[in-house]
């Protein structure tokens, strides 16, 4: 595993130096793109819409539409909008994890220390894993700052970015039923999830579709499989030839 | 073997004396591969192919001078033959002339043929017991330089399909180049001219199936890009390279007979060389010989296509 990230953590006067791995991986297949006649790999280029020619990546420059024209941006712009680079993420307070609504929930990454941070680390996770609390911070990857939570598990430290409130859509716009249930049609249905109900076990869930997709590429690959449609209908002119050698044939047994 | 002058050995077989010359002529400039080579194929793939040439007249396609030349065919090579070769006279409808075919039913001639310069092997479908009645069918799956294997190999499969809806018992091999040649055994059974209406029906079906990348049509500057599926090559005197046969082309491989299962898109046409067929037919002996034994009915053919 690569680290993506070298920093430390704060928190009171304690400092960690850690480093920040990433905590999922993609679990799906990875397909490249072929031309069907002679599976040669598809390539893109970037090019200008107006001559159709390729542009260089040193001539890209990006831009924002602002009343009927472009404002064009140039390095020093972004500088300038870009937080202060800082490789430190200080915990300001500590929150009980339920209170964060799911969906506020984006990429986990795990923490691991440096040999110097090993005791303060240890530290840490413990005194979360005791209050069953969760850090909260700010801290500046890829030129952005991020939001995220800091919470123990297992024997790691994960730290979960999280959206801001920005990034939430209201359901103002979706048309939404204010009436509330019948009584007793609302009885049924608590009854019915209460019989459903039980403890969460991830372990139940499965994406099968990439296994199921592997499974043919390798049945493919032995050639178990060669798609075929069924056998299309006889033009009328094989059916003449057909006719003629069985005529020829019979007759052929007649003169023997 | 004894040395003689000249760069002249003497093969001994059994009886016969075989004399060969030249062995160190280069004929894969490419692969370094010399005539000697091609000479010890044989020699080491008799027993293999001899059962498949056996009472069957020779077209010779000659390449004296390698691969890298053109060549030459040689029909009537027999006159001068040496008395261990078997000859068969057909006297020619165009000319009145009698053509002295050979006959290679013995690994001294086998040998005799390979000397000329024959890389590849071209024998009859019939043999000369009974010249009128082909002991098998072929259809030459043989695509143009614009298509790929894939291709080759969805339309030999198209051919396959057509054929187990026939209940016809079909055998694969590649040809050594490019493409795949269908064998169907029928034993003598049949003329020349049924079978060949037979194998027009079976590639029109074929090239029905496919008809985007597929073609009947004989002429190359009609066909354009598309594979040929050839069923023409059913007549009296017509030739294939004959299975276990080396292919004057780069690579030197060999017709190789496959199994129908490994007929699919991880094959490669010229998988089987000089160097590794070997191995393959110590694996799986020879799968071709029910070619020779095996037999079909086209009348049953006729009624399962359902006529």
């Amino acid at each position: 595993m690569r680290a993506i990230w070298t920093g430390s953590i704060g928190f009171g006067l304690v400092n960690i130096p850690i480093k920040i791995f990433s905590a999922v991986q993609d679990s799906s297949l990875d397909l490249d793109m072929l031309d069907s006649k002679d599976h040669s790999n598809i390539k893109f280029k970037r090019i200008n819409e107006k001559t159709g020619k390729e542009v260089p990546w040193e001539n890209i420059v990006r831009g924002y539409y602002l009343n009927d024209r472009y404002v064009v941006l140039d390095k020093t712009d972004f500088e300038k909008a870009s937080p202060e680079k800082t490789k430190h993420i200080e915990i300001k307070h500590f929150v009980d994890e339920a209170e964060i609504d799911s969906m506020y929930f984006e990429q986990p990454y795990y923490l691991q220390p440096e040999k110097t941070g090993v005791r303060a680390f240890a530290l840490l996770r413990d005194a979360l894993k005791k209050t069953g609390k969760a850090g909260v911070a700010l801290f500046v990857m890829r030129d952005r700052e991020h939001l995220c939570i800091i919470k123990s598990k297992d024997n790691a430290l994960v730290l979960n970015r999280i959206r801001f409130e920005e990034e939430i859509r209201s359901t103002d716009e979706l048309d939404l039923p204010a009436a509330k249930s019948k009584p007793e049609e609302l009885k049924m249905a608590v009854s019915l999830i209460n019989q459903l109900s039980g403890p969460f076990d991830i372990k139940k869930y499965r994406d099968d579709y990439s296994d199921r997709l592997l499974k043919i590429i390798k049945a493919k690959s032995k050639g178990k499989t060669v798609p075929f449609t069924p056998m299309k209908v006889v033009h009328s002119k094989t059916k003449d030839l057909m006719e003629q050698l069985k005529a020829s044939l019979s007759e052929k047994r007649k003169a023997s | 073997m004894v040395a003689t002058a000249k760069n002249r050995s003497e093969v001994k077989i059994g009886k016969h004396v075989v004399t060969i010359s030249n062995r160190q002529k280069t004929y894969w400039p490419d692969e370094g591969y010399t005539k000697g080579d091609v000479i010890n194929y044989y020699d080491k793939m008799a027993d293999y192919i001899l059962p498949h040439l056996k009472g069957r007249p020779l077209s010779l396609k000659r390449n004296p001078n390698g691969i890298k030349d053109r060549g030459f065919y040689h029909k009537d090579a027999g006159e001068n033959a040496p008395g261990y070769v078997d000859v068969f006279k057909v006297k020619s409808e165009s000319n009145n002339k009698i053509i002295d075919y050979i006959v290679c039913n013995n690994k001294a001639t086998l040998l005799y043929v390979a000397n000329l310069g024959c890389i590849e092997i071209n024998p009859w479908n019939s043999t000369m017991k009974k010249p009128d009645h082909p002991t098998w069918m072929v259809i030459d799956i043989d695509p143009s330089d614009k298509n790929t294997f894939t291709e080759v190999v969805d339309t030999v499969l198209a051919v396959k399909m057509v054929l187990d809806k026939a209940g016809i018992k079909s055998f694969c091999k590649t040809s050594g180049a490019s493409g795949l040649h269908v064998y169907i055994p029928f034993k003598n059974k049949y003329e020349y001219a049924t079978v060949r209406d037979f194998a027009h029906i079976i590639a029109s079906l074929a090239q029905e199936q496919m008809p985007d990348i597929t073609s009947l049509e004989r002429s190359l500057s009609k066909r354009g890009p598309k594979i040929y599926i050839d069923w023409l090559q059913n007549s009296k005197g017509q030739t294939l390279a004959s299975v276990y046969s080396l292919r004057p082309v780069p690579g030197a491989s060999v017709s190789t007979p496959l199994e129908w299962k490994e007929v699919n898109h991880e094959l490669h046409p010229k998988q089987f060389t000089i160097q590794n067929i070997f191995q393959r037919i110590k694996k799986k002996g020879d799968i071709f010989l029910p070619v020779l034994t095996e037999v079909n009915s086209i009348e049953k053919a006729l009624k399962a296509l359902n006529m």
